[in-house]
């Protein structure tokens, strides 16, 4: 009568050894959540104020903390407009894809107090109130280190720091510090507008950590940065590219009915699964013999040969098989020399008994070929003599 | 609990009210429809827990051959059965429709039969048979797994029996045949008759030639009653397989037919399967009929990982019969196993006996040492070489020691063992 159990004893059972598969469950869904409630993943893009490498920014963010500026980081337009919507805030705007529009980067100036651009593009400067263009990348002095750029302008700001290191990108506006020749023309490193409301940093590197305490690198930076209590620091990303006419959400395009008729095929996909994942009982264990071939420690013996490159001992080897088998053919003692065998080889085939001590006794191969070549004689000789 | 087909297909056809009336309570509304059938199925589906199983099993099937396993279901339940049974043999029990539909009305009883193509000898196992009940809606099931053990025993193929009609009539032609060469000691006196042409003039009896007008000539027929022991080799060397088929079963083809041979010839057969102890006996002096008795023991048997340990066979040997008898050792004739094993033994066996070893070469072999196209090829077949070369002074060793050597390939083993038993019995050297 069945198995006599009933089926609460079935599902105990069943529970009991589903027990190390639920521990890994819950030990694997801890790590996701702790995983995802931890959340930030690494900062390592450069010239961020969290990035503690070579090439973030978080010197210059925590000493401009301590010194009692308000260091704010955006990440959105929305939050950049908001924050600067205080009063006396400085933006400091890292573009470096140059996401925003020239539209977006002229309401970012004026609604700060003061903003500092991190080498911003062409395209974004020609909405600001004051002229200023790109003249061209500092040419890099490959045969020593980068050298120091003097101030040489009324900004006392420049001249305060007196030096600059570092390369980048050469603006031309009302105030040109740190200047440098490109072709020709001259622009500078360090730019600001008349009132001194808008700067342009064409080498945005000096702000690193790598690189802040190199020549006036720090006090530029402080003195641009901290000026008012208040720093922005704004990183666009790529959700702040503002669009361009009326766009549609693809999504309002679909039925009302498509959301939960994916929902409902997700659930028949689960249904489907479980069909057919299900098996007819468990599996049946059978223990099954080893399998060894009888001749494989003949080809392992094979390969060692080959691999030691024991060409006479093979050749020795395949000369003392023939004289056995031709001595058994031909009736000669087992205990007979290989000198007897040959004897009687030579009456038997008729052959000479030199020549064939010659080919069988006397040429001993020393290469892979020639042991191939003689192989095949001696084999070819063996058929010869028995025929 | 398990879901059928139909479940999966009746949560399709709720796409239509999910697409018709979109929201979250038409698609509430069906998924519960489908867990409320769901449960009224798997509640309505008979118990499998209440279902009797007897299986019916044959005592053992020829491996090669086909039988069947039966069971009896009994539906001990108020509902009708309608369920999906498994069979969970093991897969070399080579079950062919091992999962089954069956339905058994309230309180009945139905048979569902199992076909079995075995495809390796040995003992084949069934543990459990899970059934799966499904509801009168077929969307849902129950299922469960029954502990329903039961043992097939796969035996020995006796391919070599072909070989035996010809061996009984060439046993059959020495009865009475005039000891020609072989006169002396170990034959037996059979009866006088005519001389005719061709019998050797030695055997010629004088004494009743005068008693009559015609010449007589003394007839011999083989001695019976002599003891054959067959040893079979369990040990690793067995294992160790010969054109797909392990050392062991060549080893059992041989020892079968010698040994069914050795019976019709009159003689009393022992059969011992050892390594370093006996693995099994068999005694052709017991009740039953030999063949039976020896593949029955013969089925279970399995090449063990260890080596033999010679020393002790003699003690098996004499166990088995005190006298002097024919011991045929099936075994490997691997250089440095039988060197270190089986030489150091055997003189202890040849004082008392005569010996036999028998072994199963490979052809392999012989086919990797006339290759000798590539440096590779010409390298193994040096190696094939010193291999055959190390067979035959292991072969001729024994020889020394006083034991006959069979060294064939798999298929001409068991004729070549038959024939060898045949001479020495001619000879009189049992």
């Amino acid at each position: 009568m069945g198995d006599g159990s009933t089926a609460l004893a079935t599902a105990r059972s069943r529970l009991r050894r589903a027990v190390p598969l639920l521990i890994g469950a819950v030990v694997l869904a801890v790590v996701v959540l702790v995983n995802l409630l931890s959340g930030q993943e690494e900062d390592d893009r450069p010239l961020s104020p969290g990035n503690p490498a070579p090439d973030g920014a978080r010197a210059v963010a925590e000493v401009l903390e301590s010194e009692g500026v308000d260091v704010v980081r955006v990440h959105t337009y929305e939050d950049a407009i908001e924050a600067l919507g205080d009063d006396s805030a400085t933006l400091f705007l890292n573009d470096a894809q140059q996401y925003l529009s020239a539209d977006q980067l002229s309401k970012l100036t004026a609604g700060a107090e003061r903003a500092v651009l991190a080498a911003p593009g062409e395209r974004q400067l020609t909405a600001l109130d004051e002229e200023f263009a790109v003249v061209g990348a500092v040419p890099v002095d490959f045969a020593g280190e980068a050298s120091a750029v003097a101030a040489e302008c009324s900004d006392p700001d420049a001249l305060a720091a007196g030096t600059l290191s570092g390369n980048g990108t050469a603006y031309s506006g009302a105030v040109t510090c740190f200047p440098a020749s490109i072709d020709g023309e001259t622009g500078g490193l360090y730019i600001t507008d008349t009132d001194g409301s808008v700067a342009v940093l064409g080498a945005p590197e000096i702000l690193s950590n790598g690189l802040i305490t190199d020549e006036g690198n720090a006090a530029l930076a402080l003195r641009a940065l901290g000026s008012t209590p208040t720093l922005v620091w704004y990183e666009p990303s790529g959700a702040d590219v503002a669009s361009t006419g009326e766009g549609i959400d693809p999504l309002t395009l679909l039925p009302a009915w498509v959301d939960f008729l994916l929902i409902w095929l997700l659930l028949c996909a689960v249904l489907a699964m479980v069909w057919r994942g299900r098996r007819v009982g468990p599996l049946a264990i059978e223990p099954l013999p080893v399998v060894v071939r009888a001749a494989e420690t003949a080809e392992g013996r094979a390969r060692l040969y080959q691999d030691s490159g024991s060409v006479a001992h093979a050749a020795a080897t395949l000369r003392a098989a023939t004289l056995a088998r031709l001595a058994q053919r031909l009736r000669v003692e087992r205990s007979a020399s290989p000198t007897e065998v040959l004897q009687a080889a030579a009456r038997h085939s008729g052959r000479s008994q030199v020549e064939l001590e010659q080919r069988l006794l006397g040429h001993t191969p020393t290469t892979n070929r020639e042991l191939v070549l003689w192989a095949q004689e001696i084999l070819d000789l063996e058929k010869e003599i028995t025929s | 609990m398990v879901i059928t087909g139909r479940l999966v297909l009746l949560a399709l056809i709720g796409v239509v009210p999910v697409v018709l009336y979109p929201g979250i309570v038409s698609t509430l509304l069906w998924a519960g429809l489908l867990a409320a059938v769901c449960g009224l199925d798997v509640a309505l589906a008979a118990s499998p827990r209440r279902v009797g199983i007897v299986r019916t099993l044959p005592d053992g099937v020829r491996l090669g051959e086909e039988c069947s396993s039966t069971m009896v279901l009994r539906n001990d339940s108020r509902r009708p059965l309608r369920a999906t049974v498994r069979e969970a043999w093991q897969p070399s029990a080579g079950a062919v429709d091992p999962e089954q539909f069956v339905a058994v009305p309230a309180g009945e009883s139905r048979r569902m039969s199992v076909s079995l193509r075995p495809t390796r000898r040995g003992i084949r196992r069934v543990e459990t048979v899970t059934i799966r009940s499904t509801g009168p809606m077929g969307v849902a099931a129950r299922q469960v797994t029954v502990p329903a053990p039961g043992v097939l025993r796969v035996l020995p193929p006796f391919n070599s029996k072909r070989h035996l009609p010809s061996k009984l009539r060439r046993l059959r032609e020495l009865d009475g045949q005039s000891a020609v060469q072989i006169r002396g000691a170990g034959t037996e006196f059979d009866s006088l008759r005519d001389y005719v042409r061709g019998d050797d003039v030695r055997s010629i009896d004088w004494r009743a030639t005068a008693r009559r007008q015609d010449t007589v000539v003394r007839t011999w027929r083989p001695e019976r009653d002599r003891r054959v022991v067959v040893v079979l080799d369990t040990s690793r060397t067995s294992a160790a397989r010969v054109l797909d088929e392990p050392r062991l079963d060549t080893g059992i083809e041989a020892a079968l037919l010698l040994s069914v041979l050795a019976e019709r010839g009159g003689d009393k057969v022992h059969f011992l399967a050892f390594d370093r102890r006996l693995r099994a006996r068999v005694d052709s002096t017991a009740k039953g009929s030999l063949l039976g008795a020896l593949v029955t023991a013969m089925a279970p048997l399995d090449a063990e990982l260890i080596e033999a340990d010679w020393s002790r066979l003699p003690a098996h040997v004499r166990s088995a019969s005190a006298h002097r008898s024919l011991v045929v050792l099936l075994t490997s004739l691997d250089a440095g196993a039988v060197e270190e094993g089986l030489l150091p033994a055997l003189p202890a066996l040849t004082e008392r006996h005569v010996v036999v070893v028998a072994s199963v070469r490979d052809p392999r072999l012989e086919e990797l040492s006339i290759d000798r196209s590539t440096a590779a090829a010409t390298f193994r077949a040096a190696a094939a070489e010193r291999a055959l070369l190390d067979r035959a002074a292991v072969a001729n060793q024994i020889r020394l020691l006083g034991a006959e050597v069979v060294d064939a390939v798999p298929a001409d083993l068991p004729p070549l063992l038959a024939d060898t038993y045949i001479r020495l019995k001619a000879a009189g050297r049992l």
